[in-house]
């Protein structure tokens, strides 16, 4: 199940806008709780007869991963989610798609549901399956990636659950069965060599591309990082915010996609001889005043701009991405392109989290340039969940230590309107030069602005009179305006590109200046600088202020400024919703009154919260650790659902009375808290360790926090067998559904506080589970 | 059992009473989507009036072809909100005996709009298809002043250039140098910027003394919202 929804997740985000498949597979996971909800009703019914339908509920979950797909494949035909803004006739379509998705996890849920219940006495062993099971579904999931496309991956996964059916068919029935089995083992198969596509919408940056004049996708790769997609054109050419006063020829290039989504283009160097159109860029204005040796490029992606830094005959150049499959298509495949950029021997590429390096490598630049934020014409928040940690003022302040005598860091955002994410990045470059000691912040930092983007230059030392007035010449010649940059008058602030909201000068002046807090608290956004465990998401609401943007914007236009964030928000309330009913709902079927109803829900519920916000916190902090996002997601999900499955197998042995209990849940609140003030800190202490090191250094980590988490469910769930059976179905719908719910919680406690309060609030829910041992209603019943 | 829904169709597209129904609801936009949002230009109204936005969206939006927001064209692309195609065409100042350049003709409604104001209308539309379908529907309308172009309209149409006004409706990350060379001393260039689904802002490039500013307006999505409004 974990294989097929993390299949599915990358699948419905390729061919479709990723927020509508984060709220479609988030909906679709309360297939647990439905399945809690269904066997609370039947409960007496499931104990006399359950075991004769988990043959069949296994192969009809098969089938129905199968069937979805074909579903998909034909609702996507006339369904698009980016047209939910336009026609609500798509609302409908992506309820049912919803509905749709939702059978296959309510199917196998129900089956794993009804093993609990008949089989509780062996609950510790059951959760340890149940949990290795899932840590080795990522793994086989991840060896997959190398070898299958995303396409053909769920027929490969329900072949499982159709194994599974047909080897739990009782004995009297498996000579008629068998046969029929294998016969119906042959549509996976088929499908695996003939997979359903599903259609991409017409509005994904790909579909778009494909419908130029003799567009061709002549490359593909698969692999854990994405499928990526080479796409040709005689029309397809890429500038970014190029100045008006460029004369030249902006060359055809082919651009790079990976799961649909652009990527970048592939230039070599060739194609230019005397100009290269980013000296018409204001990416430029570092090369203006100097020529850089030493030269960082962190998030290179198709390796533009280390191009541009050896054309511009820098001798060192570091190119940091972490999608290894671009850097080696750089290498290999496309190496023509790019006229063997990656291996010419002034260019290094190096595969790691961005943020990673910052925190391991040891050498000087003369240039440091961040990646860009955002995209041509704003985004409207659609990338509200995307955390990036290269622009917390924590990762700036590693730049400037990394930084030569005269190093810059330089860094482009796209602008937006109302001004979000410049005015966020010049705080974070303010405050960080404050915590440098940095007094005059006006000599170190300059702005350039275009038509389209805005640049920030800062320098170790002061800019010098010269490189000043280097700058301004540059502006006047490429028809840019200084926005910060000393000896500019009031009036030149906008000479070429006019803002209509014109407070955006005055915005800038403010957060240079000592009253930013006052400026902060009073704008309408939220700009202020984030740091590693809160950081940089492209989520700019301030919720007390929603009123206010509601006057301004007017309340029909006020989610499509920052969508993304609504659409999360949307699906929270979605899934709260649905989850309240799938809870209630039994209680109809179960006497209202009665014991134990209350320790079962807060039980259940705070151990299923507490596990799932403390999975958020350990993938996010080792994927610091380790640098490579996929294999480190992966590995801690694997370590921390096999330590836990120990401490399910070991449960029944050391917690023997509901006195200990307590005990136990109190430990890992302990445990938790203590996770969440040293762990950071820890991990940053030990970051420069040997790999070899660093794995066993996270074993020792992981284990004991996740030995002991593995352990309250079967033993709650052992505890109710003995006192109070009935209530074994609500319990899992119950940890079902808060599963769901906390990991959309999680998201939205990272977006609003950060990391640490998503430990904090783990250390909140395991106390909900301390207070419902307490209470000690268990014991009455 | 097709050829009957098409009979049907037919039938009930060309009765009286079914235009009727459009001529109001054509009326009711102009005046509650356009006039009360700012658009003050007679000629811009005028032509708003005039032209059957009906009869460039697909059969299937037909009924909504006269709501307040964009509609799906195919090939990812959108005929606009009626009030940003008005918003745009007024910031260009179109003059009767003017020539404008429009890069991304889609459905062919802002060339028709424009065609109603000014001498000529040159529009290039890179998608075979679509530049086929608006050519076949502007030619059916009886625009004589239209050209369609179906081209790659990166290099703009140098052979007829210069140009008063250049709308731009498929924006690029950059803005082609070929547009602003063909560009009129005075001339203006609209291009939107955004998701047509989500917010756009609306760049104004002008070209005087040789020198090319451009201005970005608020972000639109019905109204462009203004500063003013926070008060």
């Amino acid at each position: 199940m974990i294989a097929f929804q993390l299949v599915l997740m990358q699948l419905i985000s390729a061919v479709q806008w990723s927020y509508f498949a984060y709220m479609v597979i988030s909906i679709a996971l309360l297939g647990y709780g439905a399945s809690g909800t269904l066997l609370a009703m039947i409960r007496s019914w499931i104990e006399k007869h359950g075991n004769k339908l988990l043959s069949p509920l296994m192969t009809i979950s098969g089938l129905a991963m199968l069937g979805i797909l074909w579903f998909s494949s034909v609702i996507f035909k006339r369904f698009d989610t980016y047209l939910i803004f336009v026609d609500t006739t798509h609302i409908v379509y992506l309820i049912i798609v919803c509905v749709s998705f939702f059978m296959p996890f309510f199917l196998g849920a129900l089956a794993i549901g009804i093993i609990y219940i008949n089989y509780v006495s062996r609950i510790g062993f059951l959760y340890f399956a149940d949990l290795f099971g899932s840590g080795v579904g990522g793994i086989v999931l991840l060896a997959l990636l190398w070898v299958c496309f995303p396409s053909q991956l769920p027929a490969v996964i329900a072949m499982l659950p159709l194994i599974a059916g047909m080897l739990i068919v009782p004995k009297k029935w498996f000579r008629i069965l068998v046969f029929p089995s294998l016969i119906l083992l042959l549509i996976p198969v088929y499908l695996v060599c003939v997979p359903i596509q599903l259609p991409v919408s017409e509005f994904k940056s790909i579909s778009k591309t494909l419908n130029l004049p003799e567009s061709e996708i002549y490359l593909e790769r698969k692999s854990p990082y994405g499928h990526i997609q080479l796409v040709r054109s005689p029309v397809l050419r890429y500038a970014p915010g190029l100045s008006l006063s460029f004369e030249g020829e902006v060359p055809v290039v082919d651009m790079l996609f990976c799961n649909g989504n652009w990527v970048g283009p592939i230039i070599g160097l060739s194609q230019f001889d005397t100009t290269h159109f980013l000296d018409f860029t204001t990416h430029a204005m570092s090369y203006r005043i100097s020529t850089p040796e030493n030269v960082l490029i962190l998030e290179g992606g198709t390796a533009l701009f280390a191009g541009y830094a050896l054309w511009k005959g820098s001798g060192n150049i570091v190119l940091v991405e972490e999608n290894k499959e671009i850097t080696d298509l750089l290498k290999n495949e496309l190496a023509s392109q790019s006229d063997s950029l990656l291996v010419h021997p002034y260019v290094r590429a190096v595969n790691l989290h961005a943020r990673h390096f910052l925190l391991t490598d040891t050498n000087q630049y003369d240039l440091i340039i961040l990646p860009e934020i955002e995209s041509f014409g704003g985004t409207s928040g659609v990338n509200a969940l995307k955390e990036q940690y290269v622009f917390t003022t924590d990762a700036l302040a590693d730049c400037w230590e990394r930084l030569s005598g005269n190093g810059m860091i330089e860094v482009t955002a796209w602008l937006d309107y109302p001004a979000r994410n410049p005015l966020r990045i010049l705080a974070s470059l303010v405050e960080m030069l404050e915590e440098k000691g940095v007094t005059s912040i006006e000599s170190h930092l300059v702005a350039l602005r275009s038509w389209g983007t805005i640049s920030f230059l800062l320098k170790k030392t002061p800019f010098t009179q010269e490189e000043v007035f280097a700058l301004h010449e540059f502006c006047s010649q490429m028809y840019f305006d200084a926005v910060l940059l000393p000896h500019t008058q009031v009036n030149d602030i906008e000479v070429f590109n006019h803002l209509e909201d014109t407070t955006f000068a005055s915005s800038v002046r403010q957060i240079i200046s000592a009253q930013r807090e006052e400026f902060y608290a009073a704008y309408d956004f939220n700009i202020r600088p984030v740091r590693d465990m809160r950081p940089y998401f492209s989520q700019f609401l301030k919720l007390n202020r929603l009123h206010k943007l509601r006057d301004t914007l007017g309340n029909t236009n006020l989610p499509f400024f920052e969508v993304g964030y609504f659409i999360v928000l949307l699906t929270f309330i979605v899934v709260v919703v649905i989850a309240i009913v799938l809870i209630v709902l039994p209680l109809f079927f179960i006497r209202w009154q009665g014991h134990g109803k209350l320790f079962t829900l807060l039980y259940f519920s705070g151990i299923g919260i507490g596990f799932m916000f403390v999975e958020v916190v350990l993938i996010q902090q080792f994927i610091l650790y380790f640098g490579h996002p996929v294999f480190a997601a992966s590995a801690v999900l694997i370590a921390l659902l096999l330590s836990s499955g120990i401490g399910s197998l070991r449960s029944s042995v050391l917690i023997k009375s509901y006195g200990q209990l307590w005990k136990l849940l109190s430990l890992i609140f302990l445990i938790v808290l203590l996770y969440a003030i040293i762990l950071m800190p820890l991990l940053r202490i030990t970051i420069s360790l040997s790999f070899v090191w660093k794995i066993l250094f996270s074993i020792v980590l992981i284990f004991p926090l996740a030995f002991f988490m593995g352990m309250p469910f079967p033993i709650g769930l052992r505890l109710l067998s003995e006192h109070n059976k009935v209530m074994i179905p609500w319990a899992w719908g119950i940890n079902g559904c808060f599963s769901v719910i906390s990991t959309v919680l999680a998201a939205i406690i990272a977006v609003e506080a950060g990391y640490f309060w998503v430990m904090l609030a783990a250390c909140i829910a395991y106390s909900l589970a301390v207070a419902a041992v307490l209470i000690g209603r268990l014991v009455r019943v | 059992m097709k050829w009957l829904s098409i009979l049907l169709g037919t039938l009930i597209v060309s009765s009286p009473l079914y235009a009727q129904n459009f001529d109001q609801k054509r009326a009711a936009m102009v005046q509650n989507q356009l006039r009360q949002r700012g658009i003050v230009q007679t000629n811009v109204l005028e032509a708003f009036q005039k032209v059957e936005r009906h009869l460039f969206v697909p059969a299937a939006y037909t009924s909504m072809a006269y709501s307040d927001g964009p509609l799906p064209i195919g090939y990812g692309q959108t005929i606009s909100q009626p009030y940003i195609v008005a918003y745009m065409t007024q910031l260009v100042n179109p003059k009767p005996n003017g020539k404008v350049l429009e890069i991304g003709t889609g459905s062919g409604y802002q060339a028709a709009i424009l065609a109603e104001i000014v001498e000529k209308v040159y529009t290039i539309e890179i998608i075979p298809e679509l530049g086929k379908s608006a050519t076949d529907r502007l030619k059916e309308l009886g625009y004589q002043n239209i050209e369609v172009i179906t081209a790659d309209g990166y290099h703009g149409l140098e052979e007829q250039a210069p140009f008063d006004a250049i709308v731009v409706t498929a924006a690029a990350e950059h803005i082609p140098p070929s547009l602003i060379q063909q560009l009129k001393e005075g001339g203006k260039m609209i291009i939107p910027v955004g998701s047509p689904f989500l917010v756009q802002t609306l760049m104004l490039v002008e070209k005087k003394a040789k020198k090319v500013t451009t201005k970005s307006l608020m972000p639109v999505r019905f109204v462009p919202f203004t500063r003013s409004q926070e008060k």
